[in-house]
């Protein structure tokens, strides 16, 4: 056990060893540490339970100053003759000194005054003064307050407000060995420690001096300074997930720019130019920017002509007259689908499964549900073959990958799928389906004018909603916050 | 979207089906449940079926899929011997005008309620804020027939619904809230449309408001509506809506002779429109191989009917435009719940995005050093992005009607958005060490370009230059292997003499610096902060 103990801490068992208590002041004394080197020894010791330190308040009376009617009644006695009240006076500093002490000592019959001319001051009753007297030899001798005789109180009190006492603080620290203390110290200092190494240094490693020695045992129950790993975010944490989620489906991974013309994120969607989904307040179109270029030829010109009358499309189409301004303005995509159909566009491919995870824009007021811009993990799948059903099996099998085991699939409407699906899944949080994703077999009125002749399944999925389940919030803005003090103590593996 | 409150009681009736059965097969029509209290159940639908817009168009069709009442519905009419005139000086102002009359209505409050809800969606969805549609509904017995729509000056007179005493147009449009709401369609005109009857009386001001003398209340019986569009097809698809909804509320539809000069026609039209029954692109679509009995029998649950090789719709039906529409409507009366899941397996591997890829390392690494990572708002404010480090905003982004001015810049750089997030975090224990890789925008002579971009920030009491370049050179190191130079430059986000620009070659790919004591103070910081921005999609490019 004692081979445990740090030098210091041994060096004050062993002076403590004798005695059996010391006062704090004496410790460092006797042991010839400095302060701070006891006070931490003593810290160990006591968490050891090797000694116990008891700590004194104590009040005690100090004289600060002779009464000055004690200093009259002295001048007066020790006068081989009688004084007058104007030699009495001389011998003060002040005149409001002398008149206070003189008043005091008449009053209380220490002194006469015989009438003169001149008036001469003699002695009254000395008597009188030897309680004050005696008080204040007990409080210089350090008598404690409490012993004095109970009737000096009121006396006490009237020279503590005149200040010729004063009552001082201290503070003293005992510390006595315990049983435990007293059988571990029995070492002599001579002999501590010379078997135990503090700390290995490349010193003692090269020359071998820590051979047949310890290491000193240390308190490896002490807390250790505070300190933040890096992290990554956790909205890219399941980001990450996600991405693999695709690519272990199949999926190509898609990056775009996030400001595109109105034609790709709208129009190319079959989202009639009057849709309230293209107003200004829900969509960010940017100041006083078009795509000037883009004009009304090839699949730009399908695709106008599939609103206003269903071009080759077999549709009706919606039946009003289509405007390229209103294509050319950029805008902040709403959705990711504007970089999946892009992509389509491009390649024509006849079978292909891409994605993409990125942000969306919408003007919106933030609340605890609401966000400006926030991320979709939007997909597409092309195929000879494909139908609502796969469409089904793909995102019954992309949720299960997400966590999401119980998901439903109900119809709903979007302009550019058909049919389309919504994804629900049970939140046992707010006991309720809870949307998760949209989803729909593109309308011909979206292909055909692209140049794709083979079925297009495509899905829109938001990310925060998944997220506020997983980490138990109720507050989309939290997980855009910037909030450091959850940033740097989320639990990585807490998952609700 | 819009919202609509069935009543439990009422609607059971209506369908004759239980509160479980409701709230069970609700979703499998397409509407989604908002919330559900003990008496009633709020549903949102989609400006697509403007029919679900009361419970009357909701219980057609959930009747339909329960099997209680199937097939294309019914809505007889007969001619109600009323015509209106139309003024040809509508033309360039509000042109189109169709009507229809129920007779022997009884309508109860929630009836009311109901129509009057529909009434407000329809404004708001096909008819854009009354701008291209508005709907009048009016006691029929109050007027009397024929009627014209006819076009008058702004000193026209008549008694506004909820007035007492007659105001002219020009007043009704400067002075109630309805003008004012609605009145900005006729900005710049002379003349304003008016419906009236053969006496003179005014039944409606349109888009605007009704006139008091055609009231509806509890005691109607007979109704009159009128529906004035710009585009009229949105009008007559609207017509469709209400009259079909008002024939499922007990009223008996009368027909409308409308007298357009040279082309009179007869209103409402509600025959069903046609669209082509392919059985082959229905199974296709679906992946099910039903029989004709089982589409057929589907159909007839989506309360649509067929006739040979085409399937009938009925006239509100305004979403349906093509013959995928049908294999929808097939899937929905089959039962959507009742089609299974098929996973289709994949016969290619998956493939990262290689931009993606590099993000993502150096995001890693950053974190690897010690850093938090933050994801920030690239719309921000453009106090942050400009004038918390004193420069000029006179390139800045901006979108239009921002609903939120915290929301209304494309940040140019990650610097402004890290200060911002390290000034809600005063109160955190230091030292913080954050960084973002993200978007930022630029404006060029094009337009706009994105390029990814890597911040970081340090802040704590001893935060220096040399800590922030001791990140960017490790992090460039582990990069690329290689070494980027460090020039003195000026930089608005920091300090002159304790700041650099970041090169590789002939490449200028950022900055690196002490922040600005200004901007540290702007941010309401106390610490020093030092830092870098490098692009990452030019370095990006460099590397490849």
């Amino acid at each position: 056990m004692s081979s445990s103990l740090h030098p210091i801490e041994r060096k004050i068992l062993s002076t403590l060893a004798p005695i059996g208590s010391l006062p704090f002041d004496s410790l460092v004394s006797k042991t010839s540490l400095n302060e701070d080197q006891v006070r931490r020894a003593l810290q160990w010791l006591s968490s050891k339970g090797m000694v116990s330190i008891e700590e004194n308040r104590q009040s005690r009376l100090e004289v600060v100053r002779t009464p000055p009617e004690l200093v009259l009644i002295q001048k007066v006695v020790e006068s081989p003759r009688p004084l007058t009240v104007d030699e009495l006076k001389a011998q003060f500093g002040s005149a409001e000194e002398f008149s206070a002490a003189f008043g005091r000592a008449r009053a209380s019959g220490w002194i006469n005054l015989e009438v003169g001319p001149p008036s001469l001051v003699r002695v009254g009753d000395p008597k009188v003064s030897e309680a004050l007297n005696s008080l204040l030899k007990s409080v210089s001798a350090g008598i404690d307050e409490k012993s004095l005789p109970s009737g000096q109180a009121p006396l006490v009190a009237d020279l503590l407000k005149r200040g010729v006492l004063r009552r001082v603080e201290t503070r003293s620290t005992k510390v006595t060995l315990t049983e435990s203390g007293k059988t571990s110290g029995s070492i002599s200092p001579h002999t501590a420690g010379t078997e135990l190494i503090d700390r290995l240094t490349p010193d003692i490693l090269a020359s071998g001096a820590w051979k047949g020695k310890s290491l000193r045992p240390i308190d490896v129950e002490a807390k250790a300074p505070r300190f933040y790993p890096g992290r990554r975010h956790p909205v890219r944490d399941f980001i990450q997930e996600v991405r693999e989620a695709y690519i272990s489906m199949g999926f190509t991974e898609l990056q775009g720019d996030s400001i595109h013309p109105a034609f790709w994120n709208f129009d190319a969607l079959f989202i009639p130019q009057d849709h309230p989904g293209r107003d200004m307040q829900d969509t960010f179109y940017l100041d006083g920017l078009s795509d000037t270029k883009m004009s009304r030829t090839g699949t730009v010109a399908n695709v106008a002509a599939t609103h206003e009358n269903g071009w080759k499309t077999g549709s009706r189409g919606w039946g009003y007259r289509w405007r390229i301004e209103e294509a050319r303005r950029l805008v902040l995509r709403t959705h990711n689908t504007v970089l999946t159909v892009k992509a389509l566009s491009e390649s024509k491919e006849k079978e292909t499964r891409v994605f993409a995870v990125s942000k969306v824009y919408r003007n919106e007021n933030l609340d605890y549900k609401h966000l400006a811009e926030f991320y979709q993990m939007d997909g597409i799948m092309v195929g000879e073959g494909l139908n609502v059903r796969h469409l089904m099996g793909f995102l019954t099998e992309f949720y299960k990958k997400l966590g999401m085991a119980e998901v439903k699939l109900w119809p709903t409407y979007f302009p550019y799928t058909e049919p389309s699906l919504e994804v629900v899944g049970y939140s046992k949080a707010v006991k309720a389906w809870i949307e998760l994703s949209g989803s729909g077999v593109f309308r011909p009125e979206v292909t055909v004018p692209l140049g794709v002749s083979v079925p297009v399944l495509a899905w829109g999925p938001g990310i925060e909603r998944l997220m506020l389940m997983r980490y138990g919030l109720e507050d989309m803005r939290a997980l855009y916050g910037a909030d450091l003090s959850w940033l740097r103590n989320r639990m990585e593996f807490a998952r609700n | 979207m819009p919202v609509i409150r069935i009543n439990f009681a009422r609607f059971s009736k209506m369908v004759g089906a239980n509160r479980e059965k409701i709230l069970d097969r609700l979703p499998y029509i397409g509407l989604d449940i908002e919330s559900v209290d003990k008496d009633s159940v709020r549903v949102e639908y989609s400006p697509n079926r403007p029919d679900f817009g009361t419970d009357f168009g909701i219980a057609r069709a959930l009747r339909g899929l329960l099997g209680k009442e199937v097939g294309l519905p019914k809505f007889p009419t007969s001619a109600s011997r009323i015509s209106v005139s139309v003024d040809q000086r509508l033309n360039t102002i509000r042109p189109f005008i169709a009507c229809v009359t129920a007779a022997g209505i009884r309508l109860d409050d929630e009836d009311v309620r109901q129509i009057i809800s529909l009434q407000e969606d329809l404004h708001n969805g096909l008819g854009r804020k009354r701008r291209t549609v508005a709907i009048g509904i009016h006691d029929l017995n109050a007027v009397k027939p024929p009627f014209s729509y006819k076009a008058v000056q702004s000193s026209f007179k008549f008694v506004p619904l909820g007035g007492r005493k007659a105001m002219d147009v020009g007043s009704i449009l400067s002075q109630t809230e309805e003008g004012k709401a609605y009145g900005p369609v006729f900005a710049g005109r002379k003349l304003y449309p008016i419906i009236a009857d053969a006496k003179g009386e005014v039944l409606s001001f349109p888009p605007i408001i009704n006139g008091e003398a055609t009231k509806v209340t509890s005691r109607t019986r007979n109704l009159f509506i009128d529906v004035t569009s710009t585009d009229r097809k949105a009008g007559d698809d609207v017509l469709a809506v209400v009259a079909t909804t008002v024939s499922e509320a007990g009223g008996k539809l009368g027909t409308v002779l409308i007298k357009h000069p040279g082309k009179p026609r007869v209103t409402p039209d509600l025959a069903p429109t046609e669209l082509p029954l392919d059985p082959n692109l229905v199974k296709s679509t679906l992946g099910m191989d039903l029989t004709q009995r089982e589409i057929l029998n589907s159909l007839a649950r989506s309360r649509l009917g067929v006739k040979g090789k085409r399937a009938l719709c009925p006239r509100y039906r305004i979403d349906l435009l093509h013959p995928v529409d049908i294999a929808e409507e097939v899937a929905l009366g089959y039962g959507i719940d009742r089609i299974g899941p098929v996973y289709p397996p994949s016969r290619r591997p998956g493939l990262f995005n290689t931009f993606e890829e590099f993000l993502d390392s150096v995001a890693t690494i950053m974190a690897g050093s010690g850093m938090i990572e933050l994801m920030t708002f690239e719309l921000t404010d453009e106090k942050s992005l400009y004038s918390k480090f004193g420069r000029s905003s006179s390139s800045r982004i901006t979108v239009q009607n921002p609903r939120s001015i915290e929301h209304s810049a494309l940040r140019d750089a990650l610097l402004p958005t890290l200060m911002a997030a390290l000034s809600v975090n005063v109160k955190s224990d230091y030292p913080q060490r954050v960084f973002e890789v993200g978007r930022v925008f630029a404006r060029t002579k094009e337009g706009v370009s994105e390029s990814w971009h890597l911040g970081c920030l340090v802040a704590h009491s001893h935060s220096s230059y040399t800590e922030a370049k001791m990140y960017l050179e490790s992090t460039c190191r582990t990069i690329m292997g290689k070494e980027a130079t460090t020039p003195e430059e000026q930089h608005w986000a920091f300090a002159p003499g304790r700041c650099a620009r970041v090169s590789l070659g002939d490449a200028q790919l950022g900055h690196v610096g002490e922040v600005r004591p200004e901007s540290i103070e702007a941010f309401g910081l106390g610490v020093p902060v030092s830092g870098f921005e490098v692009n990452l999609t030019q370095l990006f490019e460099l590397l490849k």
